[in-house]
């Protein structure tokens, strides 16, 4: 049985199409499902082995990114998406899917006080630019054999990584994501003034997985402005090997 | 009521750069110093506990890692200002954030009713007086016809802001239905016809008068039970209907058409019964025949062309002008604009999916105010770019739909009135499970009429008769909205969901005219339509009958819907929070008829509405060594030419009109869908221009790619807009014959923008510019037979003047130079044939296509730029046979697999373009030109290309190409441009300079 993806569209969300199509072509099998349809159908969450938050301007950015959209989730499916992770189970968030995460309280760190954000670029301006990433060494489970570096495109508004509190606060809290390898990606290049350029992070079980680039669209090597290798793809294919691993573990202690 | 005030305080001083390009033209403030915020008005029945109001402030307001709020005046603020301004919006704006600040408390207080509306706050530093900040606030960061503003010390702030606390509620009082009398004199109705913005003429206002009063309709409206007088409601609707924007007037009427001696191309007297019957809808037609095209699927009868590239899916493409919305609020205009082409897209056949946008622009240069001052009543040109920009940047960020071509065009005649050019491509399978051809609407009368969407406001009202009007200190201001495209994306998943599950039977979009324009051509198929105006959900109360009817509130499509379905049809759109209204029903007696409540306040008879006009007769009088071109200005002095090729490139490459726009590009997004093939900037800086959006088509279930281009030379038109339209069509098809698109799978928009071709008092020379209109038809049907380019959609807009005073008082009139944009759409058959601009290694040739005038100047940038004496070129049927040609050869050796490269040449010329293929990959080139050689390396031409061909190919290349092609340079690692005459040009230099970076 192939690994069960729900993609999550509607209320402004826009990439669901390429991220359905991203999961499918590492032989997962996608779901776009519109938010008010899982609310009306909660445990429909648990039938899937992974949660995708796709990129978009979820009500339309306003009071800031994710924000409305996050307090959706908690308010209707909190519950369920803390079960969905507890069973070993993936999510991914890209782009606005990331910001959400983040106001969710998913990222870094859930059952903490919030202790990050996801702020406006340092610039003020919104970019769309294809940005070398570096990958960390992390526990996340979504990007392992990722080459040192990769390119995919950046396109955001809203993607400066801000930790709470004051100077020596935030150095802790950075210090403790690296400690965790938490810390999955950081840009080559300081393009929105995230602290210490991070680009990704995954929560302390590897399983959760936000990123402001969007690797669903560096899939094909005709959208690479490079005309190089397309490494993306093992993200998705990790998600679906990692699901199908699971699931025949649990098939055989059936 | 209860009002709470809800103000957020960033926990540390943040500025951002891009406060500076809205107010760096202002001395005493710097972006640096400015820190922008928010604030929230909340009204309930409620009594809010200080608990909830600190779960508001703290869950639902702020962002509590970077946010503190406040609810009263006593709490401490850490942070560090001196100074406020706050921009709220005047009654009935819309206000996106406040929506959404309302879907977010309904999910925590369902039972209670809350009303939100939100403003801009932004905190200041350094030594500012009230008036200061009062400028500040009026000229750069806030529209009068939008916002109010309030200006404040710090300690004024911390007390002040909460006295009085008042929330910008509408408060209206619908008016009765009222009969206009059409009995009495003409001059007596023009004077309420111009009081109520219906700009219609005093012919048509007789056409009208004579159909009231014919015993005809006389007798029909008794029966019916009305008076014989129209109501507000009926002329309002005809108003809209016959309205310039909504009907096309001008390119139906009847033209005298006559031309005295001159140096241009001899167009024969004639009378043209039509300009859209004899020139666009005669080339297309004579195309088709001609080639046997039976790839144009739907041309001229929808909301947008319809083509088939491909075996699954079908394409659509439109574009659009908002030029007097973006006048009055460049932000709000140009985002109600390419949501508007959206829908168009959305509303095309049985709908398709909006796959890409495309943008152009045309504006007044900031530097204008170095040469004169502006009339008032002018938006200074940065704010313009700016909040145009915006616009587009919001419209297609936030609807999902990527960005992928456009321009930005600077000339001083568009000071007066910019252009904003919006184009949507949509995507849409020829077939579904309910549907045999999704590109047919298939209603018919008993079906239900069913709005969906926006809510109605007072809004947009007399949008469509406003932009047929020329643009005075004295616009309206309803005229003005802001689009929500939160709301629209929620009806396009909507919509694309029930066309799958085949519930409706048609679609159109609301655009200008609103339901008025939307049911009542719907209602032409079906032959009649009933609806009942009471029951169309408002914003808020006090709207009368008549403005239900022609607000052009946003975010709204109307469909057709058979009765067994509407109760699914309505259940879907609930389920996903999208609102949809049974109005009525089509019916096939004839009439439009309106319902308010059981009133009937509008019958109309359908072939009286859409036929009764009839057409302009029009004389049209080309003679322009007589009526020379005139600028308002006097200031355009040009520079003294000296010294070599490292003087002038640098200035030439920094040119508005050349520079790269990369940064306001990047600013779109271009690629999600996940499809952009070629993006708008190429090559591994990613920093090369490209000549075309190209997008793949598999993502959108077809194969294969498609590109999308423009053309828009409007400044050949001082001349004559027959040469102008060569140009702008020309450069179209060349920008996607250039990207790898098949110029036998080509297709054309036209959109014209013209300044007011209609005689009166205030425009001596309106013959003239419509003899440039006939003469830019006669061109446009001349190449696209020739190139065999069918036009498959466009539209016009005819009123692009602005009658003012300068600053003595004196009367000024601008008008845009007559303008026409070409947008292009060519199948490009696989990813091989992807051809992009930047050269692709060292060692290549480099290959100019066509032939240059090298023996004197040609009109240019550079002859703009620079005092030469410059001279136009006719340019024959025979060399445009010539360059057809070599769009078919470059395709074929593209398919060969021959070009490496390959860039057009426009404004700057041969250099400019070399430089623009080196800047890609960082490749410098060796040419074999002397570097003295001006004219050739600065003309600009039609079917002007630079190829780069790896060696091994030189001789398959020379073989296609033979004379037609000619050797010039090769590429080389160097990051220099080098000349026979052994001048390099380091090119770091020049891309900087190009980049606006020196």
């Amino acid at each position: 049985m192939s690994a069960k993806v729900l993609v999550l569209a509607g209320d402004g969300v826009n990439c669901e199409v390429e991220t359905a199509k991203a999961f499918e072509a590492h032989g997962g099998s996608a779901h776009i499902m519109q938010l008010n349809e899982l609310i009306s159908a909660p445990q429909k969450l648990a039938e899937h082995d992974i949660l995708a938050l796709p990129g978009g301007f979820s009500y339309g950015d306003e009071i800031h990114s994710g924000q409305v959209y996050a307090l959706k989730l908690k308010k209707h499916l909190f519950k369920e998406m803390q079960e969905f992770i507890k069973k070993d189970k993936l999510i991914l968030g890209v782009c606005n899917g990331f910001q959400i995460l983040v106001k969710l309280g998913f990222l870094p760190s859930p059952l903490e006080e919030r202790s990050a954000t996801l702020a406006g670029n340092r610039d003020g301006a919104f970019i769309d630019r294809w940005e070398e990433l570096q990958t960390w060494d992390s526990v996340c489970v979504w990007t392992k054999n990722l080459p040192a570096s990769l390119f995919m495109p950046a396109r955001h508004g809203e993607g400066k990584l801000v930790f709470a509190g004051d100077e020596k606060r935030q150095k802790q809290i950075y210090q403790k994501l690296k400690d965790n390898k938490q810390i999955v990606f950081t840009y080559t290049n300081d393009i929105n003034g995230s602290y210490g350029q991070i680009a990704g992070l995954t929560d302390p079980s590897g399983r959760v997985l936000g990123l402001m680039p969007h690797p669903e669209a560096a899939l094909d090597e005709e959208l690479n402005p490079f005309n190089s290798a397309t490494p993306s793809n093992m993200i998705f294919a990790n998600a679906i090997n990692h699901s199908n691993q699971i699931n025949k573990t649990k098939e055989g202690l059936l | 009521m209860n009002i709470y005030r809800f103000d957020i305080f960033p926990l540390s001083f943040v500025s951002k750069k891009t406060l500076e390009a809205r107010i760096n033209n202002y001395s005493p403030v710097k972006a640096q110093d400015v820190c922008a915020s928010k604030t929230y008005w909340l009204e309930t029945k409620k009594e809010l506990s200080q608990e909830e109001l600190a779960f508001i402030g703290k869950e639902i307001l702020t962002d509590p890692v970077i946010e503190d709020f406040s609810i009263s005046p006593d709490k401490n603020q850490s942070l560090d200002f001196e100074q406020a301004i706050q921009v709220s919006f005047k009654p009935g704006v819309q206000d996106n954030r406040a929506n959404s600040v309302k879907k977010a408390l309904e999910l925590f207080f369902p039972k209670e009713n809350f009303t939100a509306y939100s403003g801009d706050l932004y905190f200041l530093k350094g030594d500012l007086s009230k008036a200061d900040l009062k400028r500040l606030a009026t000229e750069f960061l806030s529209n009068s016809l939008l916002h109010n503003i309030s200006c404040f010390l710090k300690d004024e702030f911390i007390q002040d802001r909460f006295k009085d606390l008042k929330t910008p509620k509408v408060e209206a009082r619908a008016q009765e239905v009222e009969v206009v009398d059409f009995t009495q004199s003409l001059e007596k109705l023009n004077e309420l016809n111009q009081q109520r913005v219906w700009a219609l003429s005093l012919e048509e206002l007789k056409v009208i008068q004579d159909h009231y009063t014919e015993p005809k309709t006389t007798s029909a409206r008794k029966k019916a039970g009305l008076c014989a007088n129209p109501t507000d409601v009926e002329v309002e609707i005809i108003a809209q209907t016959w309205s310039e924007h909504c009907k096309h007037k001008i390119f139906a009427a009847h033209i005298e058409y006559k031309e005295v001696a001159h140096p241009y191309a001899q167009v024969a007297d004639k009378m043209v019964e039509g300009i859209y019957k004899n020139y666009i809808k005669k080339s297309t037609r004579e195309i088709k025949q001609e080639r046997g095209y039976d790839w144009l699927i739907s041309v001229f009868s929808d909301n947008a062309g319809i083509v088939r590239f491909d075996d699954n899916i079908d394409l659509c493409i439109k574009v659009e002008t908002h030029n007097s919305p973006s006048a009055l609020d460049p932000y709000g205009g140009a985002l109600t604009g390419i949501l508007g082409v959206n829908r168009d897209i959305l509303g095309t056949g049985m709908g398709a999916k909006p796959i890409a946008n495309m943008d152009v622009f045309c504006f007044a240069h900031e530097s204008i105010l170095q040469k004169t001052k502006l009339p008032k009543g002018l938006l200074h040109p940065k704010r313009i770019l700016e909040g145009v920009h915006r616009g587009v940047e919001d419209g297609g960020n936030k609807s999902g739909i990527p960005t992928v071509n456009g321009s930005i065009f600077f000339d001083d005649q568009y000071v007066g009135k910019p252009l904003v050019y919006v184009g949507t491509v949509g995507a849409m399978p020829q077939s579904t499970k309910h549907y045999p051809k999704t590109s047919e609407k298939n209603y018919r009368a008993g079906d239900r009429v069913v709005m969906v969407g926006g809510r109605i406001g007072k809004d947009g009202i007399h949008g469509a008769t406003f932009s047929s009007m020329e643009l005075n200190e004295n616009a309206p201001a309803t005229a003005v909205q802001i689009g929500d495209p939160f709301t629209q994306k929620k009806v396009t998943d909507f919509m694309l969901k029930a066309r799958d599950l085949g519930l409706y039977s048609g679609v159109t979009d609301n655009g200008a005219g609103g339901l008025s324009s939307s049911i009542g051509e719907m209602a032409q198929i079906s032959g009649g339509a009933i609806i009942d105006l009471a029951l169309a959900p408002v914003k808020y109360e006090g709207l009368s009958p008549y403005e239900l009817m022609i607000s052009e509130s946003q975010e709204r499509m109307s469909f057709a819907v058979p009765r067994e379905k509407a109760r699914d049809f309505i259940q879907l759109a609930a389920s996903m929070e999208v609102e949809a209204t049974d109005l009525g029903e089509f019916t096939q007696d004839g009439q439009l008829k309106i319902y308010f409540k059981e009133n009937l306040v509008a019958d109309l008879n359908m072939e009286f509405l859409h036929e009764g006009l009839p057409p302009m007769k029009l004389k049209a009088k080309f003679d322009p060594l007589n009526n020379p071109h005139v600028p308002w200005h006097k200031n355009s002095a040009r520079k003294t030419l000296e010294g070599g090729v490292n003087n002038w490139l640098k200035e030439l490459l920094q040119r508005p009109n050349i520079r790269s726009k990369e940064d306001l590009v990047r600013q779109y997004d271009h690629e999600v869908l996940a499809a952009s093939a070629i993006k708008p900037f190429t090559g591994k800086t990613q920093s090369g221009p490209s000549d075309a959006g190209v997008i793949a088509l598999k993502n959108h279930g077809g194969s294969g790619y498609v590109a999308i281009g423009n053309g828009n030379q409007p400044l050949y038109s001082h001349f004559d807009p027959y040469l102008m339209a060569l140009h702008s069509v020309d450069e179209a098809v060349r920008n996607v014959v250039a990207s790898g698109g098949d110029p036998d799978k080509l297709v054309l928009l036209d959109n014209f923008c013209w300044p007011d071709p209609l005689p009166g008092k205030n425009n001596p020379d309106a013959e003239h510019k419509l003899a440039g209109l006939v003469r830019a038809n006669e061109a446009l049907y001349k190449i696209c037979k020739i190139y065999g380019a069918p036009l498959v959609s466009g539209k016009d807009s005819m009123k692009n003047d602005f009658s003012g005073a300068d600053e003595h008082g004196n009367p000024v009139k601008i008008s845009v130079p007559p303008t026409l944009l070409a947008t292009s759409m060519a199948k490009v058959q696989s990813k091989k044939h992807l051809t992009t601009t930047n050269f692709k290694r060292a060692g290549d040739w480099i290959y100019l296509l066509g032939k240059i005038e090298n023996k004197k100047y040609l009109f240019s940038e550079f002859a703009r730029l620079f005092d030469v004496d410059a001279q136009v070129n006719n340019i024959q049927d025979d060399e445009l046979k010539i360059i057809r040609q070599r769009y078919q050869d470059l395709h074929s050796a593209v398919k060969e697999g021959l070009i490496q490269s390959c860039h057009d040449i426009s404004e700057g010329g041969l250099i400019s373009a070399v430089c623009e293929c080196c800047f890609g990959d960082k490749l410098g080139a060796d040419l074999q030109i002397d570097s003295h050689e001006t004219a050739l390396l600065v003309n600009e031409g039609l079917g002007l290309l630079v190829v780069s061909v790896k060696e091994k190919d030189q001789k398959a290349f020379e073989t296609k190409f033979s004379s037609d092609c000619a050797l010039i340079g090769k590429t080389k690692k160097e990051y220099q441009l080098g000349f026979s005459d052994e001048v390099q040009v380091e090119l770091e230099d020049m891309f900087n300079a190009w980049r606006g970076q020196s």
